[in-house]
């Protein structure tokens, strides 16, 4: 992790409030007449706005109080919202919500599932075409990741490394790539390897479906990370624990047949499951032992 | 064939959703063939450009449409605002009339004109995210959003740039990943600690700024036949430069979902189809682009594209040459320009079932003969070469197979069975009943319950409406009524999405006088001729739709035990580059990921073989097909 990220996000921790003009207004009902959702933007937004619509749709009517929910910025957008209390739930990674936890105590409420797990992995992708065999033939290469701020897309890619004993976990990655980019995205990223652009990305083991066929055939990946926790659906302290029962019900009901279809309009996982913070407790170690948080 | 498009779909949504930015899919119209995934949503101008030009190379040009795509959401697939909202709003912040310049070249119908303003609008529009982005550098998560928005933008140019000057796509691709990086150096939770890498930002931002005006917003543009985003250097450089052929955004040549169910008279009867040279052969010509010629072989198209599982295929669709999904007009000039009849005649794309009872060919019936209607599609529609006698007699033995759906309400003579609802019944006695304003004649007089609900005769029954240009344009053939319940929606330009809205056209539109009731009865009646049994496949965890895949192509590779013994070089070379292409995009689709290699290994073994073919070196072909199907053996519990 570059000197000047871990400081950054060290201070960021004591300037969340600085972002709070990103987020939207609150809607303007009353404190405990409803529920707000903030939904990172992980897709095309206005496609989210879309999806908004139906799906706090299907919550006001299971819960039987007004859901409202708006897009962020990015994800420090919505956990500040969170914090704040602008928004009173929120989706986000792993890595984000385990800072909103250890910051102002964010609670997780559901994971998602995929292919029958709550787990996935981070994965190396490299060309076929590039000689690269091994972890050791990285050295010096170019690499891209998704966000610095990414469990998948950059702090898990980076443990591979450390843990094959190729960096100390608190270097600077520098110190082993040539270059590091963070191309915003794991389509960005993965596009740069595919393109030739860069010898190695470090993002999500789902990422190369983000390529046509055609250049999935061009790639392979040389290694895969230990299991990382899925994306979360996490709740700001403090809120009304009724409402969080009632949204964790609705929210379990889209597992059903009769309710699956809504699922794509939740970023399309397979459904959810109820989460505790056991399962990420070792996301927030590696950040820690990353230099992520204090 | 591929059949995986509800995996590629549903594996899409999932990377999607773990992204930790906006998905921006820098990646390109693809021409990836019938495989294709499930697009990532286009910016609204980028669609409206891409559809644009695409239309501009269209002959005649619809003006009109080309309208309608920059000013409206083009029915939904454009989402959020039109691009003309968008233009507009970004020549009030920039001080630019971009889209007076659009209106003027519509208005003029001047097509060097709009290529022009609209190019310039579309990189312009990317210089102005990109210097928004500039001034919310004190805002990451601001400026970032920004660069997404300009590199949605830069997606329409960007397979043109790659394709045509590869060493500027790759100058180009760094600076985007600079442009992400300098923004994206302090963090998710947002900051005031540490700036945005100014000079790093501002770098990468003049290479594309000058790029994009040197080659998108150049004084004038060089005249040309042929509207393409080419870098216009590049176009300078070298005249004839263009591009592989592409389809506009918005289109869509997936498979349908849920998949059809296939229905072969030779399975019904126990007859395995590797022990049917020329049926297997058919099918794998059905299912392949390489009879074809450019665009269509490029970009995967095949006979199985639109009649998939020998059915309809509801969802294909082309702008600019589809008026509405599951219609098209092939006779255009955008497949085969000798072959442009210079006539917006789009139509409905019909199921094959029961091809081999519903002569004549067409919907218009204008081949009598099945072959006449295959070399026509080939040769003509999809320019491909003169097929060889092999080549038609396997497509049409193949296609001969296809039989309707079991009809469960219907005896063997095609009258209702005893089971049948009451209002059913009731709509039979309606259906088989002469009415005066008919000359007499019945429903049943056309659509014979006896022979497949279709007497197999063209007639104008006056379904061509007002569009009919001449006495004589306005017939179609009479369509078989069986399985019509999952073919949606009806008569040849698709204009009834019901069957209660046919039977309602009927009603009037020869004052038969049904009553309310009536209408229902005969509609009940048609829907319960109009069923088929179990009309889609079904998957489950072993069942998938890769697995489906696997066993068709297996199925077509076992002609090779006939191909290569005859040395026919000709037919074995089609058949191993239809079939490791099409191996090669569907390992994709594999649920089990991690064997995915072993599918490109096996597709790697096929155009060995190919070599092997090629070079006429029959006795290594076949030890290497022996290899190759104990290989595939040894794989065959993991390719899934």
């Amino acid at each position: 992790m570059p000197e000047s990220t871990r400081r950054t996000i060290m201070k960021a921790l004591g300037a969340l409030a600085l972002t709070a003009g990103i987020a939207p207004l609150r809607p303007a009902f009353a404190e405990d007449a409803g529920l707000t959702l903030a939904f990172i933007p992980q897709e095309n937004p206005e496609k989210l706005l879309g999806d908004i619509e139906v799906i706090t749709a299907y919550l006001s009517g299971r819960i039987g109080v007004p859901v409202q929910g708006f897009v962020t910025l990015d994800h420090a957008a919505a956990i500040e919202a969170l914090r704040s209390g602008t928004a009173d739930i929120s989706f986000a990674g792993a890595l984000p919500y385990v800072f909103a936890h250890e910051i102002f105590g964010a609670e997780i409420l559901l994971a998602e599932v995929y292919r029958g797990s709550s787990t996935y992995t981070a994965r190396l992708f490299v060309r076929k075409d590039s000689g690269i065999e091994t972890l050791a033939d990285l050295r010096g290469k170019t690499a891209a990741f998704a966000d610095p701020i990414s469990e998948s897309g950059y702090l898990y890619p980076l443990d591979i490394l450390a843990s094959a004993g190729l960096l100390e976990p608190s270097a600077d990655p520098h110190v082993f790539f040539r270059e590091v980019y963070f191309a915003g995205g794991y389509q960005q990223a993965i596009q740069a390897v595919a393109n030739g652009l860069v010898d190695v990305a470090g993002v999500s083991e789902f990422s190369d479906m983000l390529l046509t066929p055609a250049q999935q055939t061009d790639i392979r990946w040389v290694a895969e990370s230990r299991p990382i926790p899925s994306h979360a659906v996490i709740a700001r302290p403090s809120l009304d624990a009724d409402l969080k029962s009632a949204f964790k019900q609705a929210m379990l009901d889209l597992n059903t047949p009769e309710n699956r279809y809504l699922l794509k309009h939740v970023y399309g996982p397979d459904g959810y499951v109820l989460a505790d913070h056991e399962a990420y407790r070792e996301v927030t170690e590696i950040a820690r032992r990353y230099g992520l948080l204090g | 064939m591929s059949s995986c498009e509800q995996l590629f779909t549903c594996l899409q949504r999932r990377v999607q959703g773990v992204l930790a930015a906006a998905v921006v899919m820098i990646a390109v119209v693809q021409p990836a063939a019938a495989h294709i995934q499930a697009e990532a949503p286009w910016h609204a101008i980028a669609y409206a450009y891409r559809n644009t030009l695409f239309m501009l190379n269209l002959d005649p040009v619809d003006w009109g449409l080309i309208e309608r795509m920059l000013t409206t959401d083009d029915g939904g697939r454009i989402l959020g605002r039109p691009a003309s909202d968008r233009l507009i709003e970004l020549d009030q912040t920039a001080g630019t009339a971009h889209w007076q310049a659009i209106e003027t070249a519509l208005m003029a119908e001047n097509a060097a004109a709009l290529h022009a303003a609209t190019t310039r609008a579309l990189s312009s529009a990317i210089r102005q995210h990109l210097a928004n982005a500039a001034a919310a550098l004190e805002q990451p998560g601001l400026a970032g959003a920004e660069i997404d928005q300009a590199q949605a933008l830069y997606r329409a140019l960007a397979d043109g740039i790659r394709e045509t000057d590869p060493e500027g796509f790759r100058a180009l691709g760094l600076a985007w990943l600079e442009l992400a990086s300098s923004v994206r150096q302090s963090g998710v939770i947002g900051d005031d600690g540490l700036p945005a890498d100014r000079e790093a930002f501002s770098s990468a931002r003049a290479l594309l700024a000058s790029y994009l005006s040197q080659n998108f917003e150049p004084a004038a543009f060089a005249p040309r036949g042929r509207y393409e985003p080419i870098p216009e250097q590049r176009f300078l450089a070298d005249p004839f430069a263009k591009m592989a052929p592409w389809l506009p955004p918005g289109s869509d040549i997936n498979d349908q979902d849920p998949l059809p169910r296939l229905v072969l008279n030779f399975e019904e009867q126990g007859i395995d189809e590797r022990d049917v040279f020329l049926v297997a052969f058919g099918d794998m010509l059905f299912d392949s682009p390489e009879i074809f010629g450019d665009p269509a072989k490029s970009l995967g198209l095949a006979c199985s594209t639109c009649h998939n599982r020998s059915d309809a295929n509801q969802r294909f669709y082309i702008g600019g040459i589809s008026p509405h999904p599951g219609a098209i007009d092939v006779d255009g000039s955008f497949f085969n320009a000798r072959f442009n009849d210079h006539r917006s005649d789009p139509l409905d794309i019909p199921s094959l079932r029961g091809l081999r009872f519903t002569a004549p060919y067409g919907r218009d019936g204008r081949f009598a003969s099945l072959r006449d209607f295959t070399r026509n599609v080939i040769v003509n529609e999809f320019k491909g070469p003169e097929p060889s006698p092999l080549i038609l007699d396997a497509l049409i033995a193949y296609m001969l197979e296809f039989d309707f759906l079991p009809a469960p309400h219907l005896e063997r003579d095609g009258r209702l069975k005893v089971t049948a609802s009451e209002a059913a019944k009731r709509g039979e006695v309606l259906f088989t009943k002469a009415f005066p304003s008919m000359n007499g004649q019945s429903c049943a007089s056309c659509h014979s319950p006896g022979s497949h609900f279709t007497d197999n005769h063209v007639h104008d029954i006056g379904s061509a409406g007002t569009g009919a240009a001449s006495g004589f344009s306005g017939a179609f053939d009479t369509p078989t009524l069986l399985g019509t319940l999952h073919t949606a929606p009806y008569f040849h330009d698709g204009r009834f999405s019901t069957l209660a809205e046919v039977v309602a056209w009927k009603d009037e539109t020869f004052g038969l006088g049904l009553d309310e009731a009536e209408k229902s009865d005969l509609t009940a009646y048609l829907q319960a001729v109009g069923e088929g049994a179990d009309p889609y496949q079904i998957f489950d965890e072993e069942a998938t739709p890769f697995r489906l895949m696997v066993e068709e192509l297996s199925v077509f590779l076992s002609t090779l035990d006939t191909l290569i013994p005859e040395r026919d070089r000709e037919h074995a070379d089609l058949l191993l580059r239809t079939v490791a292409g099409d191996m090669e995009l569907d390992a994709s689709a594999m649920s089990n990921r991690d064997a995915r290699d072993k599918t490109l290994t096996l597709a790697e073994r096929l155009w060995q073989l190919r070599d092997m073919v090629l070079r006429e070196a029959w006795d290594e072909a076949v030890v290497a097909w022996k290899d190759y199907q104990e290989m595939a053996d040894a794989y065959d519990s993991e390719l899934r």
